[in-house]
C-alpha cells in the first residue's frame, strides 16, 4: 500500500491544512506529492462509459481502493477537515482526447467529501481535462491536473462538478481515483 | 437577398436535416460577412462549449435586418415548416458565432421549449476540410446514452444547415484544430 508523505502527518502541517480547508466557498485542500506512489504498480482494467450529453470516459476500480478505505487515510481525512465521514464509493476514471463530463449534481447525494488523487502524467494545461466545482453564489474552484496530488473538497447538495473536455490534441489521458465520503 | 428559394429533400436519419447550398446571393453574402467581421464578439465558455458569440436577434443594422428577413421571412418560414412537416413557425432568433483554434461545442440535443427547427448559416470564407475540425457532427444515441457518429458535415461557404429539434437531435461542433475562424449565424425557428 502507498504511504502518506510524512510531511502531511506532522501536527503543525495538519493544523495549517485544517485552517486552509475552511477558508474558501468550496472548503478544499490540495496536497502535492501526497503519496509515495512510485513503488505502486498499476494497470487498471477500464471500460468505456458514455451517456451522451453527460459524460464520455473510461471507468474501472480505484487503483488505491484499499488505501481509500483504510484507517490510515480516513483518520488523515478527519485530521485535515475536522469532519467525521464514512467511505461511500471509489472509482478510477480516465479521460482521453475528446472525453468529458458536464456539470452535474445528484440531489440524492448528501453533503460529502470528494477526494481526487491524480495519476495524470506529462499533462499540458491547454489540453483541458481539469476538474471544476461550482454552485450558485460560490466562487468556482478549478483544479488542474497535477501528477501525484490529492484534492479534498467538501460538496453540499446542489454543488456541481465536471471534468473539462479533453482536447483532441491531447497525447495523454487525464487519470484519477475519485473517492466519495459521506459526512456523518 | 436570398438566392435559394427551394429546399432539397430531407435526410431522414438519424433525425430530419437538410443542407441548402448557395443560400444568399453574392452581394448580400459579401455585405453580411463584412458586417459580421466588424462586431465585437464576447468570449463564451462553459463545460459544454468554448467560442465567441454575438447576439443578433434584436440588432437593428441594415445588413443584419436583410439577413434576418432572408432567414426568417414569412415565405421562407412557410417553406421550412412545409419541408419538415411541422406546424407554423412564428419567428426566428439568431446569433453569430466564431470558432477559433480550440473552440468546441459538445454533444447536445438543442431541446428548449419553443425551438422547432435549428439552423446554421455557414460563412467561413475558406474551403474547410475535416482535418481542420469544426464539422457539424450528427449522432445517433440509444436509450442508455451510448452514441455513434453517423455523419460529419464539413461547413461549406454559404450553406444553410437545418434540422428538426427533438430528443434525437444529438449533435456537436468538433474542436477546431487549425488556425482558422469558423463563422456562422445560428439560431432556431420557433413554434
Amino acid at each position: 500500500m502507498a504511504d502518506i508523505n510524512f510531511y502531511y502527518l506532522e501536527e503543525a502541517t495538519l493544523s495549517n491544512l485544517k485552517r486552509i480547508f475552511k477558508s474558501s466557498d468550496f472548503p478544499f485542500v490540495r496536497l502535492s506529492k501526497f503519496l509515495d506512489i512510485d513503488s505502486v504498480k498499476y494497470s487498471p482494467k477500464l471500460m468505456n462509459e458514455e451517456n451522451i450529453g453527460y459524460f464520455k470516459r473510461q471507468q474501472g476500480s480505484a487503483i488505491l481502493e484499499d488505501f481509500w478505505k483504510s484507517k490510515e487515510f480516513t483518520n488523515f481525512l478527519k485530521g485535515v477537515t475536522g469532519l467525521n465521514s464514512t467511505f461511500s464509493s471509489s472509482k478510477h476514471l480516465s479521460y482521453s482526447a475528446g472525453d468529458y463530463s458536464l456539470l452535474h449534481t445528484d440531489e440524492s447525494e448528501p453533503d460529502r467529501l470528494a477526494v481526487v488523487y491524480d495519476f495524470t502524467k506529462n499533462w499540458r494545461l491547454e489540453w483541458g481535462g481539469y476538474d471544476l466545482y461550482t454552485s450558485p453564489g460560490k466562487e468556482p474552484l478549478i483544479c488542474n491536473r497535477d501528477y501525484g496530488s490529492l484534492m479534498i473538497v467538501k460538496l453540499e447538495k446542489g454543488d456541481l462538478s465536471c471534468t473539462r473536455y479533453v482536447s483532441l490534441k491531447s497525447k495523454e489521458e487525464a487519470v484519477i481515483d475519485f473517492v466519495t465520503y459521506v459526512l456523518d | 437577398m436570398r438566392n435559394a428559394e427551394k429546399i432539397p429533400e430531407l435526410y431522414k436519419t438519424p433525425f430530419p436535416h437538410v443542407i441548402v447550398k448557395d443560400f444568399l446571393d453574392e452581394q448580400t453574402l459579401d455585405l453580411v460577412t463584412y458586417a459580421l467581421a466588424g462586431l465585437e464578439y464576447d468570449f463564451d465558455e462553459s463545460d459544454l462549449f468554448s467560442y465567441l458569440s454575438f447576439g443578433l436577434t434584436d440588432v437593428d443594422h441594415p445588413v443584419i435586418n436583410i439577413l434576418r428577413d432572408d432567414l426568417g421571412d414569412e415565405f421562407w418560414r412557410k417553406k421550412v415548416a412545409e419541408k419538415f412537416g411541422v406546424k407554423e413557425l412564428s419567428k426566428i432568433d439568431l446569433s453569430a458565432y466564431v470558432y477559433g483554434l480550440g473552440s468546441f461545442l459538445l454533444p447536445h440535443d438543442d431541446q428548449v421549449e419553443g425551438r422547432i427547427i435549428a439552423y446554421s448559416l455557414h460563412l467561413t470564407d475558406i474551403e474547410m476540410t475535416e482535418k481542420m475540425g469544426g464539422a457539424l457532427d450528427i449522432y445517433e444515441a440509444d436509450e442508455s446514452g451510448k452514441s455513434s457518429l453517423v455523419k460529419s458535415i464539413v461547413p461549406e461557404y454559404n450553406s444553410l444547415i437545418m434540422f428538426e429539434v427533438s430528443d434525437k437531435s444529438w449533435h456537436q461542433v468538433s474542436e477546431i484544430l487549425a488556425d482558422i475562424q469558423r463563422l456562422t449565424v445560428t439560431g432556431w425557428y420557433h413554434g
